[in-house]
């Protein structure tokens, strides 16, 4: 399996970028998910490299090969749309011949790959049915067999599991990775959904307004965002503002208090520190041995079975989440709304991000 | 309760007079007293007697035919073109040039293409430019008339056909060009088998139309080339004949109900599967 290289690649649409010089490379066999807001770029990338959209500038190579010229139906990549595109006139083992008809795959061969593929997404017996006499996730399987049954050289997801609902989203996610993982097909899906993006990708690229924000494996992007926006899109809402004092010897909250930090790179100027909820510890009484300690109200609180959420309003102001485990789970118990609380966390939580 | 009105007017407005024709045609014609009462099936004897009315209807028939297929052929590229290559504002303007035919009288813009046609008309005389010589030959003939219909069809056409292709999702499209097919295997394996209640809707629309004209064939084929409808209005205008004209107009309506319901029924049938 062929490593695709953009080097530079643009699209702008007159004075408007979509994509800003983007450079990336996809290993063999990776499974790279793009991620970030409507807006972002991400499709249009993917869609670039599908060769549906014209690259402004720079190239895009696949094994080596420069694709950047070529139709689409000179790529040999596999595309699942947002909303599959299964074509209405056709059953679904037509559907998923038509690729192999294209290649001119004579009529034994193609008979037995569509039923092989059919089998891999556990659909033979529906061969003869029309598109629409399935469900969205039926669909979604045809629309997977469709692109990969061509055996293509990359395969490309737009959104594949934004039409599903909840729980055949967890299942059709998995089956993806599995898909692909025993294929050692490199991959490249968009989707707007940090969850969806960290619990399937190998590495995650994280867009906004057309320019990469941040790329690295879930675990590394989501423990250490490098920016703001990285840290807000990957759900850590306590980003605290201040600067760091010289020698990284505590970070100058900007209203005022002076908190405990370790082990953080420097960075000058004003920044923020991003805290993740699960980090802050909440207690009923002002606990003793606290590296980092803010006194609050309890303004919101919120049950989640075995998480309990609070949002403190804080004595010098700021507002903080922290994120605590079940009382029936070994966490503290429950503290009303309302009700007076404290926050603390060591010195070693945390990062410091930029502003931009 | 709403549609009570428009039911009356229908009845009222087409279905009496249709009725009505229904009964002429029955009667009997006298060249001194016109019109006799009686019920009798001469008149549509007479049609199946003479060989003349049966050309006729038949040079209706593949004109029409023929006209429709020219405008389907020409339509589907640029009903095609508009509905993906073109800008809405863009669209907006080509549609309205397109529309301009239907917005000038039937005598007037068929008087236009006398003049264009004609022997010593604007087309003889652009030609003449490049060398041509001696007649054209278009007017007085099956291909003038045929050109005078297109030009009237083929608006019809276009924007029936646009309407379905924009209702195609154009991830159908990119979806068959990633799978490796080519624009013109998208086309005749994706876009047309999908566009098909349109292509039978504007077909059906174009040969409706061209089966009862009446101005392009008066005017372009001239006295001696005849089609159905003239011949409906001679006979019940000049020759006073209304039993024989009110036949022949409902033999015309037949043929063309039979014609379109037929071909429907077809093509309906083989692409009903997905289609209901």
């Amino acid at each position: 399996m062929p490593d695709v290289v953009l080097q530079d690649v643009a699209k702008h649409y007159g004075p408007a970028v979509a994509v800003a010089n983007m450079s990336l490379r996809i290993g063999d066999g990776e499974l790279v998910a793009l991620l970030g807001p409507s807006g972002c770029g991400k499709t249009t990338t993917l869609r670039m490299i599908g060769g549906f959209v014209e690259t402004t500038s720079g190239c895009i190579t696949v094994g080596g090969r420069d694709v950047t010229a070529l139709p689409p139906n000179r790529r040999n990549m596999g595309f699942v749309f947002q909303n599959y595109a299964l074509f209405p006139h056709m059953t679904v083992a037509q559907n998923v011949a038509f690729g192999l008809e294209m290649r001119g795959v004579n009529r034994s061969d193609t008979d037995r790959k569509v039923r092989e593929a059919l089998v891999r997404v556990r659909l033979a017996q529906y061969a003869d049915r029309l598109p629409r006499q399935l469900s969205g996730g039926q669909q979604q399987r045809v629309a997977l067999a469709r692109a990969l049954v061509i055996e293509p050289d990359v395969l490309l997801l737009d959104e594949p599991l934004s039409n599903l609902d909840a729980s055949l989203r967890q299942e059709m996610k998995i089956e993806i990775r599995q898909l692909q993982q025993s294929l050692g097909l490199t991959t490249i899906f968009v989707t707007h959904d940090q969850d969806e993006a960290m619990s399937t990708a190998d590495r995650m690229v994280l867009m906004y307004n057309g320019k990469v924000e941040q790329v690295g494996p879930p675990d590394e992007v989501y423990g250490a965002p490098r920016s703001v926006f990285a840290a807000g899109f990957l759900g850590i809402p306590n980003l605290l503002p201040g600067q760091m004092l010289p020698g990284q010897q505590g970070f100058r909250l900007e209203a005022g208090p002076v908190l405990r930090l370790s082990g953080q790179a420097a960075v000058a100027g004003r920044c923020f520190l991003a805290l993740r909820p699960e980090v802050i510890s909440i207690h009923a009484a002002p606990p003793s041995d606290a590296e980092n300690c803010l006194a609050g109200r309890v303004e919101i609180m919120t049950y989640h079975g075995s998480a309990v959420e609070y949002q403190l309003r804080t004595d010098i102001g700021l507002t903080l989440t922290a994120r605590a485990v079940a009382p029936g789970l070994g966490g503290p118990a429950l503290l009303p709304e309302g009700s007076r609380a404290w926050l603390s966390w060591p010195a070693t939580a945390g990062v410091t991000v930029s502003e931009n | 309760m709403l549609a009570a009105p428009g039911l009356v007017f229908v009845t009222l407005g087409l279905l009496l007079p249709l009725a009505l024709m229904l009964r002429n045609s029955l009667n009997r014609y006298d060249p001194s007293e016109l019109m006799i009462s009686a019920v009798t099936a001469e008149n549509y004897l007479k049609f199946f007697g003479d060989a003349f009315y049966q050309e006729v209807l038949w040079r209706t028939v593949w004109i029409s035919g023929l006209s429709t297929a020219i405008c389907l052929v020409a339509g589907v590229p640029v009903a095609y073109f508009l509905a993906r290559h073109v800008s809405a504002l863009a669209k907006r303007m080509l549609l309205i040039v397109i529309l301009v035919p239907l917005l000038i009288g039937n005598a007037v813009r068929t008087s236009a293409w006398m003049l264009i046609l004609n022997d010593k008309g604007v087309l003889a005389a652009f030609l003449g430019l490049f060398g041509h010589e001696g007649p054209l030959g278009l007017m007085y003939s099956a291909q003038g008339v045929i050109i005078g219909l297109v030009s009237v069809l083929l608006p019809f056409m276009i924007i029936t056909l646009n309407s379905v292709f924009e209702s195609i999702d154009q991830n159908l499209e990119d979806a068959g060009q990633s799978l490796g097919a080519g624009h013109f295997t998208i086309m005749r394996r994706i876009v047309l088998p999908l566009a098909m209640p349109g292509v039978l809707a504007g077909s059906v629309l174009c040969f409706i139309l061209s089966m009862n004209a009446y101005a392009t064939p008066v005017l372009i084929g001239g006295p001696t080339f005849h089609m159905m409808a003239p011949t409906v209005y001679q006979q019940i205008a000049k020759v006073m004949n209304w039993p024989f004209g009110a036949a022949l107009a409902f033999i015309l309506m037949a043929v063309t109900l039979i014609l379109t319901v037929g071909v429907s029924v077809v093509v309906q049938r083989r692409y009903r599967k997905w289609s209901e």
